[in-house]
This record gives structure tokens, sequence and C-alpha cells, in this order.
């Protein structure tokens, strides 16, 4: 024990001499550091951003609601905030939420008119990506690594200490290990100290910090290892770098690059605009055929409505719904073609990134932080359920003459509780498992 | 030291030197190997990024061909329904951006345009993506931007220590080399290699030319590229000659690199988005409407926001009320409420892209501490792929948008009376009776998008050309008193 002290406290102060390795591990420590503040400033405008939007949405509804009081208009004019708040270890995965969006309103007229709005960011700053926690573990430390370990030995040799300091040494274990442990340990704390004040600040969940903090370990071991082995027989520094760096490349750049073009090649999908587009046409034409194929093709989806369709003017607010309905309705093949391909896609990606470490640790990791392409689809699935219980609550006052009064508007469907009933269906089945 | 007299290094000598330089590298497996991936890369990016944007190109085209022509074939309606059935703007991408797409993919090609509204870009292609090309993409800007600086450390960064390391460099010094001459050649190497990377993009550029590109844009182009690889080399020349050792000039050029390339662009946008808050679309939304409430609803002639109209139209044709009128007071309403409603949501709409462009300016500074952030936005403003140019495209298909909303307004005003107007939802023959006839959609203008001039684009890109030039400047004031200093 006191020897491998000893052997750690050498190796220790030997890299305190050597001034490139204290500057690239002070980088380390600045860039992670820099990645972290900025997350939990972008997640914490981001909290303040749905307060904001909370409390002027609730105003804006209510005036829309005092200001009529017909079902048709009141669901016309009430517009509806849906949202999906951060997780508490999205300040280190950012992931695609500057990509996909987080915020919507929707009212009661065709959902797919509605949902592909985009909230969107500034596209030149989209472009050239954000420097968040995982950007910095998953593509930078390799590179760190690499100049860390690359050397290891050929640095030895080139100044001609190599042959010596094997024979000297106790065990190769002793000299190379302890040289490779005191780097490792030190690059791995300037990395994830940041981290774990940040996550301290933003109330990280204790198995989140404990679960990147093991993906970390072994995706930096895996690069250590890789670096030293790959460095292990050369005596010419640079060409082991350059392999190794050649490796980064490819696992970055080339291995994504190539999955991505082969992954849009095999899957087929529908234009966007073509689904827009399809449901404007129906909704479009409702106002040119008879009202009966409208309240046909509504009724064939919502047959208990089968005895309330006959109107009495050529304008009713059922009539109007009903073909916003059914604009969806027609539009629906497409839009779930569209969203089928959008997560075929993803799970090939899932399968092309097994090939990329640092694709797969970004997946892994923006998937534990609920940043990811799957919660953007759950965001979009759970607009979709509330879209359709704010109808059902509308229906029976559009078909019958029930009166719309302030004690039924107060039991209008909310994102919110929808959201809070759905988390505590998946904790009664995780309690009913047990 | 006293008696050493700089000599004018010779362009001879300084040839000898490059050649020499390819004759080492034609030996190394390693630079032959970098070589040859570096080129396939370029031009395999050159290829498949043509081929993509000119198959969106086209289908973009076809795609506002359409458009026109099922607006124009609508049938016979009620002219306020074809305000609310809208059309659609699609941006053509740029000649030149088959070299740089930059945002295209990050804004959505189609705005949907109808009465009321200003709808945003929808459809990015990045959201039916696969994420998988985050970090980054087979563009040739990419390629070139981020990999090509790579490509020349792995090739020179043992150019002069290497002389150093075995020896050779005082042998070369005491046989009348000077410093300065043995570097020029080097880096003379280094600009063929650079030659060499940038031929695929050139020729692809000048195939931009039949699609209307203007030459001075594509010289632009090829310049900033060759002034930002120039940049790479010089670096590659200064970390050689100043570090003693090959394994440090490559540990501290790749360093150089990782900070230059990967960190420094995206601290950028980091930092810009963090500097300047930009309130998301629904945000500014609810102040919209909130201003909104207070110009009347369009769509109720009814509003006590119309009275002083109302007034003014009766004074003016000397009539007692509205149904006497000569004109559809219904459509005077519509066309009055929407003007004064695009007022407003210009307003907004510009101070949305005013925070968007200062966000911007503030990543852009960044060039002057990394020539990669330089040449992004120096790539993106000569090809016309930036933001500024989508501002345009917003600002150009707003226009279109009012356009033809008040064209619109215009018939409703004039071809519809307000008796058959007002009964429109009696009963199905008085519904029929409210409508005008299919030739009144004949109104579109035909929309075409057009990058900007390229003098314009030249004039905008003058930053970042300064930036660049101010690094070379920089380097070579560095690299001549290392050079004089070379032992």
């Amino acid at each position: 024990m006191n020897y491998l002290c000893q052997q750690l406290n050498r190796e220790w102060r030997f890299m305190l001499r050597q001034k490139y390795i204290l500057i690239l591990l002070s980088c380390t420590f600045l860039i992670s550091g820099f990645s972290v503040l900025t997350g939990l400033n972008e997640i914490s405008q981001q909290q303040q951003t749905l307060e904001r939007l909370k409390a002027a949405d609730k105003i804006d509804r209510e005036e829309a609601q005092a200001k009529h009081d017909d079902p048709g208009s009141i669901a016309y004019y009430s517009f509806h905030l849906t949202s999906s708040s951060p997780s508490d270890l999205a300040f280190a995965a950012l992931g695609e939420r500057d990509i996909y969006p987080w915020k919507h309103r929707i009212k009661m007229l065709a959902l797919e008119g509605q949902i592909y709005e985009s909230d969107t960011q500034n596209a030149e700053l989209a472009q050239a990506g954000k420097i968040d926690f995982v950007f910095v573990l998953s593509a930078l430390s390799p590179l760190l690594i690499i100049l860390l370990f690359h050397d290891l030995y050929a640095s030895e040799r080139t100044s001609g200490r190599h042959d010596l300091l094997v024979t000297t040494a106790k065990t190769s274990w002793a000299l190379w290990g302890a040289r490779g442990v005191i780097r490792f340990i030190c690059v791995l704390l300037c990395l994830m100290v940041p981290f774990y004040i940040g996550a301290t600040f933003s109330g990280t969940s204790l198995s989140n910090v404990v679960m990147v903090s093991f993906w970390t370990v072994i995706y930096l071991a895996f690069w250590t290892i890789l670096s030293v082995y790959w460095g292990k027989n050369a005596s010419s520094a640079p060409r082991v770098a350059s392999g190794l760096i050649g490796i980064w490349v490819l696992f970055a750049f080339i291995i994504p690059i190539l999955g991505d073009l082969t992954i849009n090649k095999l899957v087929h999908s529908p234009e966007g605009g073509d689904i827009v587009l399809t449901q404007r046409e129906a909704v479009n034409d409702a106002w040119d055929i008879p009202k009966t194929a409208t309240m046909d093709a509504f009724t064939a989806s919502y047959p208990q409505w089968k005895d309330y369709v006959a109107m009495e003017s050529e304008f009713e607010w059922k009539w109007y719904y009903a073909f916003q309905q059914v604009g969806d309705q027609t539009a629906a093949p497409l839009s779930q073609a569209y969203r089928s391909a959008a997560q075929e896609k993803y799970q090939l990606a899932g399968i092309a990134s097994l090939l990329s470490p640092p694709l797969l640790l970004q997946r892994v990791l923006t998937r534990l932080a609920d940043t990811d392409a799957v919660a953007a689809f759950q965001y979009e699935q759970q607009i979709r359920d509330f879209h359709e219980q704010l109808r059902l609550f509308y229906y029976p006052f559009l078909f019958t003459d029930k009166p719309l009064d302030a004690s039924q508007l107060a039991n209008i469907p909310s994102f919110e509780k929808i959201i809070n009933q759905q988390k505590a269906g998946i904790n009664s089945n995780i309690n009913s498992d047990q | 030291m006293s008696s050493f007299i700089p000599t004018k290094p010779k362009l001879s000598k300084i040839i000898i030197v490059a050649k020499d330089e390819w004759r080492y590298w034609m030996r190394s497996k390693l630079a032959v190997s970098v070589m040859a991936i570096g080129l396939l890369l370029t031009l395999s990016s050159v290829v498949v990024t043509s081929i993509k944007i000119m198959e969106l190109s086209h289908a973009r085209h076809e795609l506002q061909e359409s458009a026109e022509e099922t607006f124009v074939d609508q049938p016979d309606r009620h002219p306020h329904r074809m305000v609310h059935y809208g059309h659609y703007a699609f941006r053509t991408p740029s000649p030149l951006s088959i070299l740089d797409p930059g945002i295209d993919a990050y804004t959505g090609n189609s705005i949907f345009l109808e009465g009321h509204r200003q709808n945003s870009a929808m459809f990015a292609d990045q959201k039916q993506g696969t994420a998988l090309t985050q970090l980054g993409s087979l563009t040739p800007a990419f390629i070139v931007q981020t990999l090509a600086p790579l490509l020349l450390i792995l090739i020179g960064y043992s150019s002069v220590s290497r002389e150093r390391e075995s020896q050779t460099l005082t042998y070369l010094l005491s046989q009348g080399t000077s410093g300065t001459t043995l570097i020029a050649g080097k880096g003379l190497a280094l600009l063929s290699v650079i030659g060499l990377i940038l031929a695929p993009l050139a020729v692809a550029a000048l195939f931009s030319l039949q699609d209307g590109e203007s030459i001075s844009a594509i010289l632009g182009f090829i310049l900033g590229y060759g002034l930002y690889l120039s940049v790479w080399a010089l670096l590659v020349l200064l970390f050689s000659s100043a570090l003693s050792k090959n394994s440090e000039s490559f540990t501290a050029l790749a360093f150089v690199w990782i900070l230059l390339c990967v960190v420094m662009p995206r601290v950028a946008s980091t930092t810009a988005a963090t500097a300047v808050p930009a309130a998301g679309k629904i945000e500014t939304d609810f102040a919209v409407i909130a201003e909104l409430r207070k110009l009347g609803d369009g769509h109720d002639a009814a509003d006590p926001a119309f009275d002083k109209l109302k007034a003014e139209l009766l004074e003016k044709y000397n009539v007692d009320s509205i149904e006497q009128l000569p004109i559809n007071y219904r459509g005077v309403i519509a066309s009055s409420a929407e003007a004064d409603l695009t007022q407003v949501l210009n307003d907004f709409a510009e101070q949305r892209m005013q925070t968007e462009l200062s966000q911007t300016q503030i990543s852009r500074q960044f060039g002057w501490l990394s020539p990669m952030v330089a040449i992004r936005s120096l790539s993106m403003l000569v090809v016309g792929t930036s933001i500024e140019t989508h501002h345009r495209f917003l600002r150009e298909a707003e226009a279109l948008r009012f356009e033809f909303v008040q064209a619109l307004n215009k018939v409703h005003i004039e071809k519809l009376s307000y008796e058959d107007d007002m009964n429109r939802n009696k009963d199905a023959a008085a519904t029929q009776k409210a409508r005008v006839g299919a030739e009144n959609w004949q109104i579109l203008e035909d929309f075409n998008f057009e990058v900007d001039d390229a003098k314009q684009r030249m004039q905008r890109s003058m930053g970042a050309f300064l930036q660049l030039l101010l690094w070379i400047a920089l380097l070579v004031i560095v690299i001549r008193t290392t050079g004089k200093r070379l032992i």
C-alpha cells in the first residue's frame, strides 16, 4: 500500500513539472466548466420562459372565454399551452431541444395544421451547434485523452529513458500503471467536477449522476486503453497520435455521415409539406361539398353523434369542427407515415451508433436526460392526446344544446393535468409490478 | 552573429525546398494516405452535396409552380375563403449552396401564407433527420473548414522540426539556405497542397456559373477558403519551426486545432445565445395578440374599432347606411384590418430579426479569435445561405402574402354585393350567391426567390475577410522573426 502511494506520489510530482499536461488539463476544466455554466443558464431560461408563458396563457384564455358565450366561439378563441419541461439532467445534455419544439400553443382546429409550427431559434446559431457537457464528453474528451496518453511509451523511448526505466522498475505496472492512473484521474476530475457542481445546483437525482459517471468512466477508459495500446510498440509519438486522431475522425464524422446517407436512402418519408397540403385541401373543400358528406365522414369515427348532425343554417359550429376533424382524418395516413419514418430513422441511427462510441454516448446520455428525439416524439404524442381530449370535451356542447357555463369550463382538459395523470399512471404500473 | 547578412530569399531556392518536401511526402506512407483521404473526402462531399442541392432546387421550383396552379384552379368561392385557403412560398437554394448549404437544413424551406397570420417556415430537414450529423456533415464547407486543417497538420507538423530533430537543419543553414528561405519553401509546398484540396471546390463553383452565379462571388468564395487554409499552413509552419521536437509540434498543433475548429465555433454560438436571449415566437405572439385586440377583429364588421372608418365611408359616398354603399362594407373592413394587422406583425417580425441579427453579429466577432469562425461566416455570407438571406426570404414571402390577401379583399369589396354577403348563411342558394367567379383568382404574382446580388454578399463578408487577413498578417510577422532566429 505504502509502495503504491509512493509510486503515485512520484508520478503526481512528475506530472506537475510537465507544462503541456497542465495546460491541457486546465483547458479541459475551463471548457467543461463553460459548457456546464451555459447549460445551466439555458435551462433556467427555458424554465423562466415556461413560467411566463403559463401565466400569459392562462390570462389570455380566461379573457377569450369571458368575451364569448357560445361553445363554438369559446373553442375557436381559446388557445392552450402545451410544453415539455427540461429534466433535471437537461443542463448537461441539451440534446435536440433546439431543433424540436418543446412548446406549442394549440386550439381545437385541425391539429395537422398546427403541430408542425416551430418556435424557431436563430438558425445560424443552431447550425454551429452548441457546447454542452455531452458534447465536451463525447467529442472533445477522446481528443484530450489521445493527447495525454499517446506518448506514454514513445516519449520515454525518444528521450532514451525507456529501457532504463523498465529495468529499474519493480513491475511494469508500478511504472506505467501509476503514470496512467494519475493522468486518468486528473482528466476525469477536470471533466466531472464542473458537472457535479452543476448537478448540485439543478438538483439532479442521484441515480442520474451515478449513471452519467458510470458511462463517462467506461467511455474514457475505452479511449485510454485504445491510446495506450495503440502506442505500445511505437517510437514516434506523432505517428501514434495521427493514427488515433484518424480513428476519432472515423468514429465522430465518417461513420455517422455514412450512416446518415445510408439511412436516408433506406427510409422513405412523405414530404412534410404534403401533410399540411392534404389537410388544407380537405378543410377548404368542406365549404364546397354537401354538409352530409362531411358529417358522414365525421360520424364514421364518432358514431355517438350520428343522431345530432342535422343542420338548421348554412353555418354551424358543429359542422365547422366536424370538417376540421375530417381534415385531420384525411391527412392521418400521411402524418402517420411521416412519424413512423422519423422513428424508423431514429432506430436505425441507433444501430449505426453502435459503430461509433461518441454517438453511442450521446444517445445514452440524451436518453437519460430526456432531451433526445424520442422525448420529442413523446411530446408530440402527448399533444395529440390532449387535442383529442379537448375535442371530446367540446363535442357534447357543440352537438347538443347543453350550455357551456363557467362551472363546466372549470373542467376543461389541461395539458398539465394530462401529463400528471400519465406520470401517475406510470408510477402505479411500477408499483403494481412490484 | 553581427556579420550575419540576411540574404533576400531566392525564388529558385524556395522552389527547390518545396520540391524536396514533396519528395519526402511521396516517400512517407502517412502523408500519401492523408492526402488521398483528403482528396477523396472533398470530392465525395462535392458530388453528394451538389446532387442533393440540385434535387432540392428542382423540387422547390416545381412545388412553387404547382402551388400557384392549385390556387388559380380553385372553384367559385367567397373571396374570404380564398384568404384562408392561402398560398405557399418556397425558398429555392442559391447556386453556390452546392458547396455550403449553410442554414438551409435548419430553417425549413416553405412558408404557408394565409390571411391574418405570419407563419414561420416549416419542415426543417433536421427534424426528419437521423441526428447522426450533429458533429459534422458531408458538405464541402464542413470538410474544408474542419478536416482540411487537420490534414495540413498531419502532413506538415514536422516540416521544420524534422530537419532539426535529424540534425539536417544546421547543415542546411550552413550551406547558405537562410531560415526564411527554408520556411518559405516548406510554406510553398503546403500551399500546393491547399491548391490540391481547393481544386474540386473551384471546379464545382465554376459549374454554378451556368446557374447564374456571378464570377465575383465565385472568386470571393475560393479566395476566402484559400486565405483560411493559408492561415493553417502558417500556423503549421510557426509551430513546426518554433518548437524543437516533432512530438511537441504535433501535440501543440493538434491542441490548437481542437480549440480553434472544434471548441470555438460552439463557444461563439453559445455565448451569442446567452448574451442576447431571444424571446420565442409563442412569447412574442402574446404581445402581438394584445396589440391586435386594440385593432378589432376584421371578421366582425360590428366591432366598435371600425366605427371611425364607417363614418368616413358614409360621408365619402354621401349615404346614410352601410347597405347603401356602392361597395361591400365587410370587404373594406377586412382590407383595412389586414393592413393594420400586418403593420403590427411586421413590427414584431422586424424586432425578432434584429435580435437574431445581433446574436449572429456577436458570434461572428469570434472570428478574430478563430479563423474557423471567420471562414464559416464568410462562406455562408458569400454563398447566400446566411441568416441575412433567410430574413430577406421572410420579408419577400410576407410581401407576397400581403399582396394576395389584399388583392382578394379588393375582389371582396368590388365584386361581391354587401347584401349577398350578409345573407350568405341563410340557405344553400344564398351561400351559392355569395361567391365570386374563379377567374378572380388570377391575382398571384410569380414568386421566385433569388439570392442577394453578389456585390451585397461580398460587402457583408468584408468583416470576415479582414479577420482572416489579420490572422495572416500577424502570423507572417511572427514567422519572420522565428525564421531569422532559426537554429
